[in-house]
């Protein structure tokens, strides 16, 4: 979030030529501090200018106390938490007009008190507070070997109507732990999971994020291709499912337009 | 309000940002349920609470020293990976991130280093990383349309000295005590380099194409580009001009210092100020 300069130039002349979509990592949507109203204004402002096809953040804090961590903590996934998120995201979208995604969030701790499996928490965050959802096939892999669940139920669990973006990415193998750190290939694992997800959700647009040890453009264009490819065998016999898993409607198109896809 | 997730906030901020690590966080501790942290977060075999949470205290700190790296390339260079590395340790202490955006971590760096004891063996550091700073916050700076040769040549010659103007809002002036310009171009040429000398100067920081720049102000500019940092007409620039030299064609000079500014980006356009109508009695 910048007055000016370089970013905002080539942020202008690439939405010039292409539809964007918006994504943050410090609305600390899950922070006991009250909002930043002054960061939702400059949202507000950012989207009035560049019209987003959407606009997305993360299910986690980052700040507390008017202190930034600038790292997305996880939640307690609690009825008190679901509450003050879903509140809170309610307030965001009228603050900026717009619904919002939220994305799930690798991590590398979970808390005692969660009552209910993150895949639950993100769901009924989404139902209740009436937004989308932003989801990492890449995070929902990380998270289900940090914590041991089965990345399958996840994914099998989220609403499909709310999904409307995936993300895609690699991470780094410490042993103990794996870390969500965008600086390797994607891994076989998460493209499976991608693809089961892909027969769930369907062919919505899909986001490779790669911020470190970035390879040559062949490498990623090659990613991107087969993150395409996927969706595309995948949408032409995709059905989606309706909130009692009956098949609902047959559709060879995505839930969003093409020119968002991918 | 959510009174326990605020107590969990606040408690993971704590040992997050602990200096000494975790562990040493939980030790001063008080008021843990029984149990103590693995009462709060669930630890397994292959990572207890503690290391859990430790992931996180380590990505804080390199994350944000990696942040400072990028934003003061030659304070690192001037100091060296050790002492930069120990310099942000008490940095971030004295001065933890509070804004959503990273770009704000250094904006105080300057004024930690004024009475660091660093600043015994490397007096002009401070200096150094508040250029840098300026230079941080020119790149990111509102836009503003920049007054041009071709906006100068529409207006007729006999308007110029009443056309007010003012400063781009990318551009600023810094006040050092130490000639620290060089020493910032030296390092970023991959020149050899050295300490800075001491000197009173004021060093321009501006930007354009994207770009941005900085040099020593020369002496006749630095009350005009003052008065144009306040708003002002170029009249007055000329004469502030005129009056900062001893010797000289001061004409000439005005000319040449508006052609270089005008050429760089630093000026914008101001309405000129309408006069309040009175009513007097």
């Amino acid at each position: 979030m910048v007055e000016g300069g370089r970013a905002l130039e080539v942020l202008s002349a690439i939405r010039e030529r292409y539809p964007i979509v918006m994504h943050g990592v410090s609305m600390s949507i899950g922070s006991a501090d009250p909002l930043n109203r002054d960061y939702l204004r400059k949202l507000r402002e950012a989207a009035r200018r560049f019209s987003p096809a959407w606009m997305s953040d993360h299910l986690c804090w980052t700040s507390v106390g008017g202190r930034n961590l600038h790292d997305l903590i996880p939640l307690p996934y609690t009825e008190e938490a679901l509450r003050h998120v879903v509140r809170r995201i309610r307030a965001v979208q009228d603050a900026i007009e717009r619904p919002i995604l939220m994305e799930n969030v690798s991590s590398y701790m979970a808390f005692a008190d969660s009552a209910m499996p993150e895949w639950e928490f993100l769901s009924r965050v989404a139902e209740e507070a009436d937004c989308g959802i932003l989801l990492d096939i890449n995070n929902v892999f990380v998270s289900a070997f940090n914590h041991r669940f089965d990345a399958c139920e996840y994914i099998d669990a989220v609403p499909a109507d709310r999904v409307v973006q995936y993300h895609l990415a690699g991470h780094s193998d410490h042993g103990t732990y794996l870390l969500d750190s965008h600086d390797h290939p994607v891994r076989e694992e998460v493209w499976s999971l991608y693809e089961r997800a892909v027969r769930r959700f369907g062919a919505v647009s899909a986001l490779v994020e790669w911020d470190d040890n970035i390879p040559d453009f062949g490498a990623l264009a090659a990613t991107a291709d087969r993150a395409r490819r996927i969706f595309i065998n995948a949408a032409s016999n995709f059905v989606r499912r309706d909130r009692n898993g009956g098949s609902a409607e047959r559709t060879g198109t995505a839930p969003v337009p093409a020119d968002h896809r991918a | 309000m959510a009174v326990r997730l605020k107590e969990l906030e606040r408690l993971l901020y704590r040992l997050i940002t602990a200096p000494s690590g975790v562990a040493e966080g939980l030790a001063a501790e008080r008021g843990l349920p029984p149990g103590g942290l693995d009462a709060i977060v669930r630890g397994d075999s292959r990572l207890s609470a503690t290391q859990r949470v430790d992931i996180y205290a380590s990505m804080y700190f390199n994350r944000l020293l990696d942040v400072l790296k990028e934003d003061f390339p030659a304070t690192l260079k001037a100091l060296g990976e050790v002492n930069f590395h120990n310099l942000i340790t008490g940095y971030l202490l004295e001065y933890p991130p509070t804004e959503p955006s990273v770009h704000f971590c250094g904006r105080h760096l300057a004024a930690f280093l004024r009475d660091h004891p660093m600043r015994v063996k490397a007096p002009y550091v401070a200096d150094l990383a508040a250029l840098e700073r300026a230079l941080v916050k020119s790149f990111h700076a509102r836009d503003a349309v920049a007054l041009d040769a071709e906006t100068m040549r529409s207006i007729p010659p006999a308007k110029w000295p009443a056309v007010r103007v003012g400063m781009h809002p990318a551009a600023s002036i810094l006040a050092v005590k130490w000639r620290v310009s060089g020493l910032l171009a030296a390092i970023a040429g991959n020149r050899k380099w050295k300490p800075s000398a001491r000197g009173d100067v004021k060093v321009l920081v501006w930007r354009r194409n994207a770009r941005v720049f900085h040099r020593e102000l020369e002496p006749a500019e630095e009350h005009a580009l003052a008065a144009a940092a306040r708003g002002t007409t170029i009249a007055r620039i000329c004469d502030l001009i005129a009056s900062s030299m001893r010797h000289g064609n001061s004409v000439a000079e005005a000319n040449r210092l508006l052609a270089r500014w005008i050429a760089d980006g630093i000026l914008v356009r101001m309405p000129n100020s309408r006069r309040r109508s009175v009513n007097r009695r």
